[in-house]
């Protein structure tokens, strides 16, 4: 049936839709940092490093408010010598224990910081004035030490710079907004400060963005990412042992094409005819179609060689699985390359994979 | 709706001039959300059982008469398909020219449970392409001026 431009049905809206009360929280976790913003914030920005590195995250539709997330690793040095990689190798080895690090002065590196500010302030003419509170202890056993920071300039802003003494990083969170937006940045700051942490917790980091959560043990490197409307995927390294969580939006379009198991074995990395095939439930209720097997000499030579030839932790074992979320139109899948005695690998990944 | 003079200089003038750097003024973000897209009245449209959208664009007439000859001699049909998967012709049937850009990603978003970011980006996208074959155009919405007198 041919339509022409005046036989639709317009679909009746409002002209601002006001934003449903009930969504949910968005969690956002990358590279050890993980904290929980407002309904559709999304990330905009990050960077690959572990060591040093930022996220920064956005409000939704016309708001300018961002959240600027930036760490480095108190530790290391700006030039990286061999000295470097090899002596904490050679006092591990001989157990001798780490070096006693002097204590990070705080106020200098909020300085430099605001220097950084103060700069693109003065690009658009703007002076900036800027003020500190006195630096605290915080955090479980003060284990954390901060110092709260507010400026105007080019914007508003207000932030916090701590030093964790667990991971040794020095991190620098801080909200900002302009014009009519910066009455919202005491609420969104309390919510990233309340929430906001720097390390792994119970031995497993969180990866969260795009409706993707999924906590992966704290040894695993992001080895690559790729970010595109509707496919993420996500590929974690530790030593040649490998896990990969992908996910697929608009599941129902295809679904209609596909079976689950059909599309799992199009995009899987492994041959999965010859592993072993089960179905399993996942913690939020899901059927997962699930494989397990013995990894061939290939395959076995090929993890190697993704790995940049570290013949740590040469994988054994292959597993992998599918499910589809209904509740959010997904299709989530994980694979793991794992040692053999690296048994509960795949159950924890599972269970601690978040779907709605 | 009617084209400004300064934007046809930008177009001409900028076109065959590249060096002369004039471009049309580019359009922030939020204002670009808030345009209407409507579809060429040219086109009609016909959705199939697979979810499909087939959209029949017709085929501008050759000018000259050795341009006509040719394409008649070489059987050039009078007018071409263009299939659009599920997600597109959602899109489609939505370009009325009543909703906003804005609007149509919400719509999208909440059709098809995907992210807001990541509709954003398939949409604007998606409607850039159409817009660039000519198959919608985007109005602006003004405050109707009441006369006095």
């Amino acid at each position: 049936m041919a339509k022409s431009a005046e036989s639709h049905e317009s679909v009746a809206l409002k002209e601002n839709p006001v934003q449903e009360e009930t969504a949910k929280p968005t969690v956002v976790g990358w590279q050890g940092v993980r904290c929980v913003l407002p309904p559709d914030w999304n990330v905009t920005g990050f960077s690959m490093e572990r060591e040093s590195g930022y996220i920064r995250v956005d409000a939704p539709a016309d708001s300018t408010l961002t959240v600027q997330i930036r760490w480095t690793d108190a530790g290391a040095p700006e030039v990286k010598t061999p000295y470097y990689v090899l002596a904490p190798k050679v006092r591990k080895l001989l157990r001798r224990p780490e070096p006693v690090q002097a204590k990070i002065d705080l106020k200098a590196n909020l300085d430099k910081f605001l220097k950084e500010i103060a700069k693109q302030s003065k690009k658009s003419k703007e002076t900036l004035e800027a003020s500190s509170k006195p630096e605290r202890e915080e955090g479980e056993d003060g284990k954390r030490h901060s110092i709260n920071f507010n400026w105007t300039g080019n914007g508003k802003g207000q932030g916090k710079i701590w030093h964790c003494e667990v991971c040794n990083r020095v991190l620098v969170a801080q909200v900002v907004g302009m014009g009519k937006d910066q009455s919202a940045i005491p609420n969104v700051a309390s919510r990233l400060f309340s929430s906001l942490e720097d390390h792994a917790q119970e031995g497993y980091e969180l990866w969260a963005l795009y409706d993707l959560q999924v906590e992966i043990p704290e040894g695993f490197r992001l080895e690559s990412q790729k970010l595109m409307s509707g496919y993420l995927r996500l590929v974690f390294l530790r030593g040649a042992e490998r896990i990969i969580v992908d996910r697929w939006g608009l599941a129902n379009i295809t679904l209609k094409k596909f079976s689950l198991a059909d599309w799992f074995a199009n995009h899987a990395e492994v041959n999965l005819k010859r592993l072993q095939k089960a179905e399993n439930t996942t913690e939020s209720g899901h059927e997962t179609i699930c494989y397990t097997g013995k990894l061939s000499l290939f395959a076995q030579l090929q993890a190697i060689r993704q790995a940049k030839f570290s013949l740590r932790g040469v994988p054994a074992q292959f597993e992998g699985g599918v499910w589809h979320c209904a509740e959010s139109n997904k299709i989530y899948a994980i694979q793991i390359w794992r040692q053999t005695r690296a048994e509960k690998l795949w159950d924890e990944v599972l269970r601690r994979c978040v779907c709605h | 709706m009617r084209v400004p003079l300064k934007w046809k200089i930008y177009k001409t003038a900028g076109k065959y001039l590249p060096f002369l750097k004039i471009r049309p003024p580019e359009v922030d973000r939020n204002s670009a959300m808030t345009l209407r897209p409507a579809r060429n009245s040219l086109l009609t449209w016909e959705e199939k059982e697979s979810g499909k959208t087939i959209l029949t664009v017709p085929v501008q007439e050759k000018k000259g008469r050795v341009a006509r000859s040719m394409a008649k001699w070489m059987q050039v049909p009078a007018e071409r398909y263009v299939e659009l998967d599920e997600v597109g012709g959602f899109v489609w049937e939505i370009c009325d020219g009543k909703h906003t850009v804005e609007q149509i990603v919400q719509l999208t978003s909440k059709e098809y449970k995907m992210n807001r970011r990541e509709a954003e980006v398939s949409v604007t996208m998606f409607l850039q392409m159409l817009h660039e074959r000519k198959y919608i155009g985007f109005y602006k919405r003004t405050a109707n001026k009441s006369r006095k007198g």
